[in-house]
């Protein structure tokens, strides 16, 4: 008779991101929650602990709770249009307190000009709303496993 | 009602800065990570690399159904003990069991927690533990133990099952409850006793606090502890009122001190080593017995669990380091 | 994308709301003599009896934004050709009560609308502008009350008097908590301001409409149109009673109150919409509160036709989609209606692209003749059969809230933004699967088609500047122990649940106190709003 020594969890799409600690926040002022949210859920649905910070969050706090909470990745979730400033501060912050490796996402509303300057910061992924979420799960998943 | 007011001050650790050693968030948090993925094959390596197991941080306990506000609560609470030293808060949710995933941290988030060093919180999430705390939960406990933590906050949500688990873990346990909670209590009776050492009537300001206080104090005087024992009070909060927080924080201050004075630390430590080594022993298991066939179960009950033994052996037999 | 979105989508067999759509519907559908009359009650036909024909629509237009100086350039440019209505939009830090050297504030300043931290830079918005003739809507809800109040101190400085303002505050904070995020205070004492303003407005300014009731924000954040037109009426009812509360006269408030709306794709189900609530509405009105006036029973609203329904691949679709989500405005008696541009997904509307927009609506209006007779969709079978099916829909969403214990509770523990995300996240996968048909997007593609996106919105980075410069200027020129005296009035004003707040705030504007000094003062007693975060 086998015995398994361990189960593993099959990796599936739909768990593409068990295991997997993802942080989902707000910085700046803009109030438009609903992108962030439904990408939250997604992630869960794909196996991820997510921990998602609610709106108006400064660079400071995201930084601590992402190095607090050990989490794989950051997802800036930025409609306002001053990502390139905030995404900025948030990645400073982490590379000062030591955590330069957790990886950075944006999402929302990024012209596309901007986006060679947000991946020379270190950005590894933009994902604009109209991107289908199976498509952005799998993005993350690849960057992350 | 005036808003909540911030520790932004650092006043000195009372034992004084040099013997704290200065906690490093980042590895840390790594730590934690690990630990929480660490598979009971590698639990027990680092074990075998660790101190004995000594847990020093006094525990407080935060339970309650979800929509009592205990989450709001718990940071409050951290916040203000960590006026006085150095607060780690853990808050489990639970897993998605289809998914396996979890949104964490799903309550009500403070800014004041980047600001203040003292304080350090961690969200985790049940994932498939039995009693509704996560996995290695003893272990992440011990890890924030040797990370130079004066106290530790666990909060989970649940009634029940999740609350005698979580009271094994813990010193002292604060059980929080609403209005309407009424039947609840009702229904405990003479088990009030063994859910807490502190009751807490949150979201006091709504109708029906008053009378819900009274009948936890109904259910506690018509069966009271020993004298040697401690009697729970009941304390009324609402996180508008700082007042109230301060109150719970006292309370706990209380028990705390009623614990030392009456030493059964030794009797607490030996259930937390019974509970930790029961929940490496059934994770192991569990894991071993979803994997088994139909094929398996062809043999009697008695060889059945010989061959599970003699896995059980092999399986613990390899120990690996676990990576950092 | 996956293969099903080659085939040839099918037609649904229920509405985006989840109405069933059968494939006939009769005469036994419909009650002639329940359908009623335009402009008698319930109204379900129209608030006026003639229509369009009494008084075409309003045909609002958008301006761009940009510092308070080159908007004043821009709205004397408008007003110059013609235009007399403006519609301004504030930055966020002025949206969320920040002054704009805080260290939140700094990177959002002037970006999505004008930085309007003080009376200085109200002034400089409005010089060479006589209040007194044009009528300025103000895209505010946070700090609406604060905006108004400095609207008024710029006319008292122009010597305009007060009944000669017309304009409009959105001033909405109920819609805020759970899909704009502009909130500041805790539910309770934001409710007090609005009711403040509304009350302080209908008798300073007569013709001022102190509260736009927005539907259109959880429309964006995922509501269908049954739950769009429920939250959004469970919402004007807690205005209602809340103005009650505050001593109002609801035949007299109820007057000035007024709503809007996205109108998307689903042309039946947007007509529909409109027509029970206007029966919801007027029955509410005269049942619940007893009020007797028809002006104050009426159920009056603006619409915007696009937004999230529009999108970027095969632009030109956009036109089409517009056009239609028109006619239903039409069709369905909207008092005012803001069509987006065809460009507006993916970059600033050019001026071709915004003249279209107008154009949309002013071939429809007079070449196509729809709006030539009152609700000429009255009678129609399905019709009328749908917007009874659309009001029993929205009144259980309504009595679902009222089970729970009311929007505000509904809002305070996340119940409402829970609903949101989840409805949200349906869509999303709707669209994603092809199940949703959005033709250029998920279906019919151009599989060759490469989106270019043209000119975004650049702030001069110097105008940020600029604008703290002259922050820090009215700073040190103002006569501090005022503004001291005027915010200490404001806050013990704010303690007590008692007087009306504006006379307080119009005192503050005129002292330059700042706009994140006076939320200051009214934080210190109320506290913040703790967004419960639920998923």
């Amino acid at each position: 008779m086998k015995i398994a020594e361990k189960t593993e969890s099959s990796s599936r799409a739909e768990s593409s991101l068990r295991g997997r600690r993802i942080l989902v926040a707000k910085p700046g002022l803009d109030g438009h929650d609903i992108g962030a949210k439904i990408i939250a859920l997604a992630l869960r649905n794909a196996g991820a602990e997510v921990i998602y910070t609610g709106l108006r969050k400064s660079a400071q706090y995201i930084a601590r709770v992402a190095i607090d909470e050990g989490v794989d990745a950051v997802g800036l979730s930025i409609l306002s249009g001053s990502h390139c400033e905030l995404v900025t501060q948030v990645v400073e912050r982490l590379q000062e307190a030591g955590a330069g490796d957790i990886q950075v996402f944006v999402g929302g509303t990024i012209p596309e000009a901007d986006h060679a300057q947000l991946q020379a910061m270190g950005v590894r992924g933009i994902y604009t709303s109209d991107m289908p979420l199976e498509r952005v799960v799998r993005s993350l998943a690849q960057a992350l496993n | 009602m005036p808003p909540v007011t911030t520790a932004s001050d650092q006043t000195p650790l009372p034992f004084g800065a040099a013997s704290a050693p200065t906690l490093d968030r980042r590895g840390l948090g790594r730590r934690l990570s690990a630990l929480a993925n660490a598979s009971t094959a590698e639990v027990m390596a680092l074990d075998a690399q660790s101190p004995p197991y000594r847990p020093l941080a006094p525990r407080i306990g935060l339970t309650g159904s979800p929509g009592a506000g205990k989450s709001t609560l718990g940071g409050r609470l951290a916040v203000l003990r960590s006026l006085q030293r150095r607060v780690g808060l853990l808050a489990i949710d639970p897993s998605s069991p289809l998914t396996g995933g979890a949104i964490l941290g799903d309550r009500i988030r403070m800014d004041e927690v980047a600001g203040i060093e003292r304080l350090y919180v961690r969200s985790l999430a049940s994932r498939t533990s039995a009693d509704g705390l996560a996995p290695n939960i003893s272990e992440l406990l011990v890890a924030m133990d040797s990370a130079g933590f004066e106290e530790l906050l666990l909060e989970t949500v649940g009634v029940g099952q999740v609350e005698h688990a979580v009271h094994h873990q813990v010193d002292t346990a604060v059980l929080v409850l609403v209005p309407g909670a009424g039947d609840y209590v009702q229904a405990m009776k003479a088990g009030m006793m063994e859910l807490a050492d502190i009751f807490v009537v949150n979201k006091s300001d709504l109708a029906g606090a008053a009378q819900l206080v009274t009948e936890i104090q109904g259910v506690l005087h018509a069966f009271p502890p020993p004298a040697t024992c401690w009697l729970p009070p009941v304390v009324r909060t609402s996180v508008s009122d700082a007042d109230s927080v301060a109150e719970l924080s006292a309370a706990i201050d209380r028990h705390q001190s009623w614990l030392n004075a009456h030493n059964n630390a030794a009797q607490r430590q030996l259930q937390r080593q019974r509970y930790r080594l029961r929940s490496l022993l059934e994770r192991q298991l569990a894991e071993m017995v979803s994997a088994l066939g139909p094929d398996f179960f062809q043999a009697s009950l008695h060889q059945q669990v010989q061959t599970l033994a003699k896995s059980l052996q092999v399986g613990f037999g390899s120990l690996s380091p676990l990576k950092p | 994308m996956s293969s099903s979105m080659t085939a040839e989508p099918r037609l649904a067999q229920t509405s985006p709301s989840g109405i069933d759509v059968p494939v006939r519907v009769g005469s036994d559908a419909v009650r002639a003599d329940a359908i009623g009359e335009p402009g008698a009650y319930p109204f379900t036909r129209g608030i006026f009896e003639d229509g369009f024909r009494g008084r075409l629509w309003t045909i609002r237009q958008y301006s761009g934004f940009g510092t308070a100086e080159e908007s004043n350039e821009r709205y004397r440019f408008l007003l110059d050709r013609g235009q007399t209505g403006l519609s301004v939009a504030l930055d966020l830090p002025t949206q969320c009560g920040l002054d704009p050297n805080e260290d939140m504030a700094r990177p959002e300043v002037g970006k999505v609308g004008v930085s309007l931290s003080t009376l200085a830079e109200a002034e400089i918005l409005f010089k060479g502008i006589d209040l007194g003739k044009i009528s300025t809507s103000f895209t505010i809800n946070g700090t609406a009350a604060i905006v108004y109040a400095m609207y008024l101190a710029v006319a008292d400085k122009q010597g305009v008097p007060r009944s000669k303002l017309t304009g409009t505050i959105q001033n909405d904070i109920l819609k805020e908590y759970v899909a704009r995020g502009t909130w500041i205070f805790p539910v309770r004492p934001s409710m007090r301001l609005i009711a403040d303003s509304i009350l302080y407005s209908n008798t300073e300014t007569p013709r001022f409409n102190p509260i736009s009731i927005a539907g259109a924000h959880v429309r964006d954040a995922g509501a269908t149109a049954v739950e769009e037109m429920a939250y959004t009426l469970a919402n004007g009812l807690a205005y209602v009673d809340e103005l009650l509360r505050r001593g109002g006269d609801v035949e007299k408030f109820a007057k000035r109150l007024s709503f809007f709306f996205y109108v998307h794709m689903d042309f039946f189900e947007e007509v529909c919409k409109f027509r029970a609530a206007r029966r919801i509405w007027a029955r509410l009105m005269k049942e619940r509160y007893g009020v007797v006036d028809l002006k104050a029973q009426h159920f009056r609203f603006g619409v915007v036709c696009g937004g999230s329904s529009l999108v970027a691949p095969q632009p030109y679709n956009n036109v089409v989609r517009v056009a239609v989500e028109t006619m239903a405005a039409v069709l369905g008696g909207a008092q005012s209606i803001f069509t987006c541009a065809l460009d507006e997904a993916y970059q600033i509307p050019t001026e071709f692209s915004a003249e279209l927009a107008v154009r949309t609506q002013q071939i429809i209006a007079y070449e196509s003749g729809i709006g030539r007779t009152v609700d000429p969709l009255g009678g129609s079978y399905f019709v009328e059969q749908h917007t009874d099916q659309i009001e029993a829909a929205v009144l259980k969403v309504m009595r679902e809230i009222d089970d729970y214990g009311g929007v505000e509770k509904a809002i305070e523990d996340g119940w409402i933004q829970m609903r949101l995300a989840e409805r949200a996240l349906q869509r999303k996968l709707n669209i994603d699967s092809g199940e949703t048909v959005v033709v250029g997007q998920n279906h019919f593609r151009n599989p060759d088609e490469v989106c270019t996106p043209g000119e975004v919105f650049r702030l001069d980075p110097a105008a940020a500047g600029r604008v703290i410069d002259r922050h820090q200027q009215v700073l040190q020129t103002r006569q501090q122990s005022e503004v001291d005296r005027a915010l200490k009035r404001l806050g013990a004003a704010a303690s007590q649940d008692k007087e009306n707040l504006l006379p307080y705030l119009v005192e503050c504007c005129h002292t330059y106190a700042t706009v994140g000094e006076m939320v200051a003062s009214l934080r210190a007693q109320w506290g913040e709003f703790q967004e419960p975060v639920r998923l």
